[in-house]
């Protein structure tokens, strides 16, 4: 799905202005239910086939030809659906002890760019997301990530994120926890 | 009426020592550390999570001088693949060099000191500093110098004398440990009678463990005791701290069997357990990982003896003093790596059994990350935990009090299988009393002859 080489008219041919504001609605609405802790709701915008999936970052040199994005690695979330709800489940406890008084969460979505695919009801949504965490007194975390979604329109014609891939900037995660969805 | 500004009564001179003046005001010699920690009574001293002084002297007496885990053989299979971590706060470069063996050294050129590696993995010929370009072997020795004649006849450069600075590195089960001091006892005599645990781990299958690809860090601003402590044995956390996750898996906690639980300690390293086989293993949610451990329970007994093969997936926790933990079943390893008295860096990572079918790679990978991982259903409670116990000892008169670490006293018993010492009942803080035990050993010891065997 590289967009190298392609010209910005390419990029946007079979997709129209319309659609890219369907779907940036789509990305802010998201960003809202997680910020207010909607997380059903979250869970009914995501494909049946859904996959979320985080990998863990390293520093590597250049000349390094191993494939870091990869299945086979370590990752903070490589989740299906079913995984994506035992995490909702947890949160929704009221025995989560980290979530209590609640973390304050911040998502901001942008540079959003939309690439129609072979399949018509399928779009690669490029964006940026950054996340910032305050919590009890003084605790600010900041996290900020590229992600590359599948957006599929089911048949009932909504938007379901069908895959994503977060890519972190951060090796080390500057954090004691990772309690956010990005 | 008094003045406003009146002193108040000045403090009686013989306050009793919970009530001593916080840190930073006295020597730390071997009584102030001595009185630190009443392993005996279970009585810890909060100025050990706080003070820089004594965090100082851990770096000394403590990372300096033990035995601390770098890398699993696994990890870097084929010569020239290399990783970089810690022992305390020094960067090592660890790399297996054309002899096959696996090598230890800092991560800081003889030259200037620059950093000479930066990739965190990798396979290499050499490492070649930025700086000036001198290029180290796998084995840390010094094999090139740009523009050498520039060193000719000089009377203090000695291409032999500047290699990078090697740690001693010896293995159990595929397990690299380095050590920087050449005074320290064997690996074999460091872990001692807690080898015979290790390989309910290790070694319940021929062809050992192996990790999978990919380590995730995280950083935690506590002290780097309270994770260690935590892994060594504190299964009194497991049902309260991690309620959330238990009910969003199975909507109810399981309770602890007191008459079937264990803890046993050996110089300092600790592990909670109980003889249930399964627990551990069955909250990574993966029926296929607890069929393959009902499927093979009679091997391991035969390779382990029934009572050890009855921990390869319990309910349980360990920790390899000072700063390698371990869960049994959930198959993590990971290292606390201090940062500073209130900074720790988690390195974790999944291991397996290296026969077991490829499909369990997978599940084993999936199983960690949903529960213990920075982003893991149980972690995520851990981590609050630990830093605020840690931050809580900015309060001088907070750190006045000391803290009760005194549950399961008496509860020692003579076991004839297991070794070491052995408390009955995992719920218990007789683990973390041996872990506090041997950081008084080793932090009262000028010399490793003065550290006893526990
Ligand atoms: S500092 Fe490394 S070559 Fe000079
Ligand atoms: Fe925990």
């Amino acid at each position: 799905m590289s967009d190298a080489g392609k010209s910005g008219a390419a990029l946007a041919a079979g997709v129209d202005r319309d659609l890219v504001f369907e779907i940036e609605q789509f990305l802010y609405r998201e960003a809202r239910l997680l910020d207010e802790e909607r997380y059903d709701e979250w869970l009914a915008t995501m494909a049946p086939d859904v996959h979320y999936w985080m990998p863990g970052i390293q520093a590597r040199y250049r000349a390094d030809k191993a494939d870091l994005i990869s299945r086979t690695r370590m990752a903070y979330f490589d989740d299906d659906l079913d995984y994506l709800t035992k995490r909702v489940e947890r949160a929704k406890q009221t025995t989560a002890w980290a979530e209590d008084p609640p973390t304050r969460h911040f998502h901001m979505v942008s540079n959003i760019e939309v690439e129609a695919t072979e399949i018509p009801d399928e779009w690669v949504v490029h964006s940026l997301v950054l996340n910032l965490r305050h919590r009890n007194e003084a605790e600010e975390q900041t996290l900020t990530a590229r992600r590359q979604d599948l957006v599929r329109r089911d048949e009932t014609g909504a938007l379901k994120l069908a895959r994503r891939l977060i890519r972190l900037q951060q090796t080390v995660l500057q954090a004691k926890n990772m309690n956010a969805f990005l | 009426m008094s003045a406003p500004f009146a002193k108040g009564p000045a403090a009686p001179a013989d306050l009793p020592r919970d009530e001593a003046p916080a840190s930073g005001q006295g020597p730390l010699d071997e009584a102030a550390i001595r009185a630190m920690v009443d392993s005996e009574q279970g009585w810890i001293d909060r100025r050990i999570f706080w003070d820089p002084q004594v965090y100082a002297l851990e770096m000394e007496r403590i990372f300096a001088r033990c035995w601390i885990f770098v890398a699993h053989d696994s990890q870097i299979p084929e010569v020239g693949d290399f990783l970089t971590t810690y022992v305390g706060e020094d960067a090592v470069i660890v790399a297996r060099a054309r002899d096959r063996q696996v090598h230890a050294f800092i991560n800081s050129c003889s030259h200037r000191g620059n950093r000479v590696c930066f990739a965190e993995a990798g396979s290499a010929r050499r490492f070649t500093c930025n700086f000036h370009g001198w290029s180290y072997a796998l084995d840390g020795s010094l094999s090139g110098v740009t523009a050498e004649e520039l060193y000719k006849d000089n009377p203090t450069f000695d291409r032999s004398k500047l290699g990078l600075h090697k740690a001693r590195v010896e293995s159990h089960g595929g397990m690299h440990f380095a050590c920087f001091d050449p005074e320290a006892p064997s690996l074999a005599d460091y872990l001692g009678e807690f080898r015979w645990y290790l390989d309910v781990l290790l070694d319940n299958d021929e062809g050992g463990i192996e990790f999978v690809d990919g380590n995730i860090k995280s950083r935690l601003k506590c002290n780097w005791k309270f994770p260690a402590e935590d892994f060594v044995g504190d299964a009194y956390h497991a049902t309260w701290t991690h309620s959330s996750a238990l009910q969003a898996l199975f909507g109810n906690i399981p309770t602890m069997k007191a008459d079937r639980s264990f803890q046993v300690n050996a110089n300092g390293h600790g592990w909670d357990f109980g003889l249930d086989f399964i627990s551990n293993a069955a909250t990574l949610c993966e029926p296929e990982i607890v069929e393959y451990l009902r499927e093979n329970e009679v091997r391991f007994a035969e390779r382990l003896g029934k009572m050890r093969s009855r921990m390869v997936g319990s309910l349980s926790s360990a920790t390899v003093f000072p700063n390698l933990s371990f869960l049994a079943g959930h198959n993590t390893f990971r290292t606390w790596n201090p940062k500073g008295p209130a900074e720790t860096e988690l390195h974790t990572w999944v291991f397996l059994n290296r026969n077991a079918p490829d499909s369990l790679k997978e599940k084993y990978r999936r199983g960690v990350m949903l529960t213990f991982s920075p982003a893991g259903i149980f972690e995520m409670d851990d981590g609050e935990n630990f830093e605020h116990c840690t931050a809580s000892n900015a309060g001088v008169v907070t750190r006045r009090r000391k803290l009760h670490t005194g549950l399961g006293l008496g509860s020692e018993v003579e076991h004839p299988e297991l070794k070491g010492n052995v408390h009955r009942n995992q719920v218990n803080e007789a683990n973390h009393r041996a872990f506090y035990q041997r950081w008084t050993d080793l932090m009262t010891a000028p010399n490793w002859a003065d550290v006893p065997v526990r």
